[in-house]
């Protein structure tokens, strides 16, 4: 162990620390790719830490929940809930949201509501006061005084304190249309549900709250709290059995749990994006690694000869690879908590919008690092590290004495084309494309995911050929105009293809980052190309109307039929499709049902739809059957076509429907299944325990005659409305601009991530020039011996460069195109349910052909002034 | 005028009580197709001397002038242009680059200087036929013998047909049958060519193809004797 230790100090540290320049590059390359995989990590927990926080905290020791399978349902249904008394304690909820400051968009906050039955919720829930007579623990006939009045509101401690809130004070809040006056009453201190969303919560008596939010009649959830020696699996069946139609009864935290499986595609694929940086990373380990070997050759035949033992060497340099991955990781660390931050505002709209408005805009709870990560960043950088470094450790430790000390080593050369590589690439681009016709696995494209690594190791092994090739064209077709360069040329594609095992690591780190980035764009113009001509195609009413308080998963907002009736009065208005949406499960994924007025649909507005051919008939004929048309998502993540039938929750219960259309709809992939007005209103009339409430609309399409101004006729209508109804009206042209500007925010994060793996290997690339310099100083001053000036060295250097360059772009055009058809056509599909057209960017691809090998030009003047300054008297001196 | 004239030159390395002389006070001329051996013992100051003349070291006092030009005072780029065109080098370990065959090896010196490919590759062509490995000039220097790579390393020296051919240990890493066919290339070039030769060698049998030896000791001249004994004389210590 000693010796270890002292030949470590002598053979790995002293070289670490006088290759600065080297060292640095790999240490800043492996530690970016440790930040953005843990960025990522954070990113993705913290997304819906809040709301994981809100679920469980606000369940507060509740057992099991019994909610309608869409939305809330009859109170009646439990007008005597003595059946449900055997097991334990039984408290009623109204669950909702409502909007502080709705007219200010940038600044619009949200507040999570529970209206609860004080006397039933105490066993449920811990509610603290504070400043009440001194006391931080008050009784329950102190929160039945505290609201008994229907407009009184407890907020927490922290909204209050950071609102300039105190108890006395008015609070007005949007919920769905209209805006109500609350007087606060008491505010909670940090405990229990009050620590849910960074305090963003209220508590209110439930006969307020079903006022306040439009449920008279209704409730949205009855929790249940079993006594002490009940078992939950059998209290769970048994309740469940007990269940009049409609209902369900599941665990707290279902909620959570269903939108975890829904983000989680969202999430693997940052992750699997996140990787590349760490990927081209490690070819950096490689390549410090390698070139430490090479360069010492004839040290480490020295150490052989005089008795040291292969492991030993194999131990050396794997724990050259292991001290960068650690160093590394301790920069990762640092940066990946600053990155999260940056990450979690980047995914932030589109998991407001997509999944859980409430969850994703917190910022990070704690700035220190916790354990897990520290494990999680050594635990990723080492061992891959390792793994990387161990190919040139086990060439170090099968360096003979004899081979590295006569020096023989210099001259040999490998000339003959990697046909062998070629045909291996070409093996791995057929398995390649069998794993792309496969499957989910438990809805995630892992195989998908496995075509896209496949093809990226297909990229990699042609890099030899392909620099071979690029080697042969630069010495020979240099053209005329280029007759100056002829020379230099020639000895950099000599000096290139006579290094062709060594840098095509290097190159292939560079060629994959390029690969993803083409893949990627590629992706994202087809799907923003998709969205555009979705948009297009379906977006066709004037103006979209809904209550200013409406939220991505809150059912709360409705548009009052006074306002249906002020808006549909409006002399510009000739049509207005009303819908109705309501959140549901189906299969345990959270979907939306919706009800639409067919009829004007069809004559005004527009779906595209993807199958059956005659779509607008079946939607015709749809209209008072029980049909839906379901939106993709649905149709491929549970196989559901034209003609098959589905049963879906409804407020009525469960319905059997027939499927008549499948329609394309990017505004979500949590799955839709939307039937006409009349067979939803039809359906609420059969049961008479559904309040009329529920016909009530969520948005409203208004269409208007030809000619009428959108600005105009909202004027009128707001003017109309005065003050009494709270809605949110668009133009189509807002509407638009809003959902191309979400689009492109969803993929902010997308660019960040390629730019900083782009970043990487470019690091890579100029380590590796670094390195060629080194490894060529003889070289370079038999150059200088024999009359190259200074300025045809740099010129030889700056081809090498742009070659590489070349040569990385070539394959990493090819590979990603390759990519881009498992994105789109594979994973794309798999994790969202989204089929988008393919769209070729060829402008931004020819951008990067010219680009990139004049980057690669750029980078390359660094190294080639290095390699001008070698002096004449290197060879003569290092003999 | 002679082509070349080192006049006192001395060159230390190191400072303070670190320094090292390695030439103390050297002077000698040589005149256009001489053919000089430069000998003595490992650390005389052979190399160094050759380095100096050869423009890849800079004397710390002295002058050193070839054709005239004082090699002193050239910038780094004025250097190369010299080492190009007036200056061949031939070395202990040959200093063939890997990556390039015999024939463009040898072409390289003449492209740098912006022949053409065609003109170049002739010449270097007919190089390699007279120093005897005509039928290698395709092949790449690892499949050489020492010998024969170090007769493309004298063709690669002459090919700019330079004033002054400077050979450092020409035959050190060869054995002695190769090291004589490089020694008479560089006899025949040195006559047919009238290019000047210096040669640094501690070897007897190379020093005898050179028809004035400097024998060199402890960085100074010890005697300089041509075949003619006119230039004979023992030089004091300065």
């Amino acid at each position: 162990m000693r010796s270890f230790l002292s030949l470590y100090k002598q053979f790995i540290l002293r070289p670490l620390l006088r290759h600065k320049l080297r060292t640095i590059v790999t240490v800043i390359g492996i530690g970016l790719g440790v930040a953005v995989m843990l960025a990522i990590r954070i990113a993705n927990r913290s997304s819906l830490a809040s709301f994981r926080v809100a679920t469980y905290s606000i369940a507060g020791d509740s057992s099991l929940q019994i909610t309608g399978s869409a939305g809330s349902f009859d109170e009646m249904l439990f007008a005597d809930p003595a059946w449900l008394r055997k097991y334990g304690r039984v408290s009623p909820i109204i669950d909702g949201v409502c909007t502080v400051s709705p007219e200010d968009r940038q600044h619009r906050e949200y507040l999570h509501v529970l209206g609860v039955d004080i006397v039933r919720d105490a066993a449920m829930r811990r509610y603290s006061l504070t400043g009440l007579s001194g006391r931080s623990q008050i009784t329950t006939i102190d929160f039945l005084r505290l609201l008994a009045d229907a407009n009184a509101i407890v907020l927490t401690e922290r909204f209050a304190r950071s609102h300039g809130l105190a108890p006395g004070d008015q609070i007005t809040v949007a919920i769905g249309d209209s805006h109500r006056d609350f007087t606060i009453r008491g505010l909670l201190s940090d405990e229990g549900p009050a620590r849910a969303l960074d305090g963003r919560f209220a508590l209110m008596d439930i006969a307020a709250a079903q006022q306040a939010f439009g449920k008279l009649g209704l409730i949205d959830r009855l929790e249940l709290r079993l006594d002490p020696g009940v078992d939950l699996e059998r209290a769970e069946n048994e309740v469940g059995a007990g269940l009049p139609a409609g209902l369900q009864v599941i665990r707290p935290g279902q909620s959570y749990v269903e939108v975890e499986k829904m983000i989680s595609a969202f999430h693997f694929n940052l992750s699997a994006l996140g990787s590349i940086s760490l990927l081209v990373g490690l070819y950096l380990i490689y390549n410090s690694v390698s070139t430490s070997v090479i360069g010492r050759r004839e040290e480490i035949g020295m150490l052989r000869a005089v008795g040291t033992r292969r492991r030993l060497i194999l131990g050396l340099f794997l724990g050259e690879a292991s001290l960068i991955a650690l160093a590394g990781a301790a920069i990762g660390l640092g940066l990946g908590h600053w990155l999260a931050i940056v990450a979690v505002r980047a995914t932030a709209t589109t998991v407001n919008t997509f999944y859980v408005s409430v969850a994703a805009t917190s910022a990070l709870t704690s700035s220190r690092l916790e354990p897990s990560e520290f494990l999680f960043a050594i635990g990723i950088a080492l061992p891959l590290s390792i793994v990387a470094g161990a190919l040139p450790a086990r060439e170090a430790s099968r360096v003979g004495p004899l081979e590295a000390i006569r020096g023989t080593e210099r001259l040999r050369r490998s000339r003959r084309p990697p046909l062998l590589l070629a045909g291996a690439s070409l093996v791995l681009v057929a398995i390649g494309v069998v794993l792309a016709l496969q499957g989910p696995i438990a809805g995630l494209p892992l195989f998908g995911y496995g075509s896209a690594i496949v093809l990226m190791l297909a990229g990699s092994l042609l890099v030899s050929a392909v620099l071979w090739c690029a080697c042969k064209a630069a010495s020979g077709l240099t053209p005329s105009y280029f007759r100056s360069l002829r020379l230099e040329a020639r000895l950099a594609a000599a000096s290139l293809s006579g290094s062709i095992p060594r840098l095509a690591i290097s190159i292939s780190a560079l060629a994959i980052s390029l690969a993803m980035m083409i893949a990627i764009s590629i992706m994202i113009s087809s799907f923003r190309r998709t969205v555009e001509y979705w948009i297009d195609q379906t977006l066709g009413a004037d103006i979209y109307v809904k209550p200013m308080a409406g939220a991505t998963d809150d059912a709360s907002g409705k548009i009052a039929s006074e306002a249906l009736a002020m808006i549909k009065s409006d002399p510009s208005v000739v049509a207005v499709d009303a819908f109705t949406s309501l959140p549901a499960s189906y299969q345990g994924r959270p979907i939306m049902l919706g009800a639409g007025d067919f009829r004007v649909l069809l004559d005004h507005g527009r779906l595209m739809f993807k199958s059956p051919f005659d779509a607008r008939q079946k939607m015709l004929e749809a209209i008072g059957e029980n049909a839906v048309v379901i939106s993709e998502s649905l149709s491929l993540i549970f196989n559901k076509q034209p003609g098959d039938s589905i049963q879906l929750p409804t407020p009525a219960g469960p319905q059997s429907f027939r499927i008549a259309a499948v329609y394309y709809d990017y505004s979500s992939n949590r799955g839709s299944a939307v039937m006409d007005r009349s067979t939803y209103e039809r359906l609420l009339g059969q049961s008479a325990n559904i309040k009329t409430s529920r016909v009530l609309p969520t948005s409203l399409s208004v269409f208007l005659a030809p000619g009428a101004s959108s600005d105009e006729t909202i004027r009128r209508i707001e003017a109309a409305l005065s003050d009494r109804y709270q809605l949110e009206f668009s133009t189509n042209q807002q509407l638009r601009r809003e959902a191309i500007r979400i689009f492109d925010s969803t993929f902010a994060i997308t660019y960040s991530l390629e730019a900083i793996a782009i970043s990487v290997a470019a690091l890579g690339v100029i380590s590796m020039l670094l390195t060629l310099v080194l490894e060529r100083r003889r070289e370079l001053s038999i150059l200088t011996l024999i009359g190259a000036s200074r300025l045809q060295v740099r010129r030889m250097l700056v081809i090498e460069a742009v070659i590489i360059g070349s040569v990385a772009e070539a394959i990493g055009i090819v590979v990603g195109i390759g990519i881009s058809f498992v994105l789109v056509y594979v994973i794309n599909v798999q994790s969202f349910g989204w089929t988008i057209q393919y769209h070729f960017p060829a402008g931004f691809v020819a951008q990067t052909a010219v680009l990139m090998p004049a980057l690669s030009g750029l980078v390359g003047l660094y190294p080639g002034h290095r390699a001008s300054n070698v002096p004449a008297l290197t060879v003569v001196r290092e003999e | 005028m002679p082509l070349l004239i080192v006049e006192n030159i001395e060159r230390v390395y190191g400072e303070d009580s670190q320094r090292v002389a390695a030439l103390r006070g050297v002077s000698f001329a040589a005149t256009a197709g001489e053919f000089i051996a430069l000998k003595g013992p490992s650390g005389c100051g052979k190399s160094t001397l050759l380095h100096l003349v050869g423009g890849m070291d800079k004397p710390t006092r002295g002058t050193i002038l070839l054709d005239g030009m004082n090699l002193d005072q050239l910038e780094e780029d004025d250097l190369v242009s010299v080492r190009r065109r007036r200056i061949g080098f031939v070395f202990q370990f040959f200093n063939l680059l890997p990556t390039l065959s015999v024939i463009e090896n040898v072409a390289l010196p003449m492209l740098l200087d912006g022949a053409t490919e065609k003109q170049a590759r002739d010449r270097a062509a007919g190089l390699l036929e007279r120093v005897g490995i005509g039928k290698r000039a395709h092949h790449f220097p690892a499949a050489l013998s020492g010998g024969e790579m170090q007769r493309a390393a004298v063709a690669r020296a002459v090919i700019n047909q330079p004033a002054l051919l400077l050979a450092d240990e020409p035959t050190g890493n060869l054995d002695s049958a190769n090291g004589s066919h490089v020694m008479e290339v560089l006899e025949e070039l040195n006559r047919d060519l009238s290019v000047t030769v210096i040669l640094a060698t501690h070897s007897e049998e190379a020093a005898r193809y050179a028809k004035r030896v400097i024998s060199m000791r402890d960085g100074m001249i010890e005697f300089d004797r041509s075949e003619s004994l006119l230039h004979e004389k023992l030089l004091k210590p300065v």
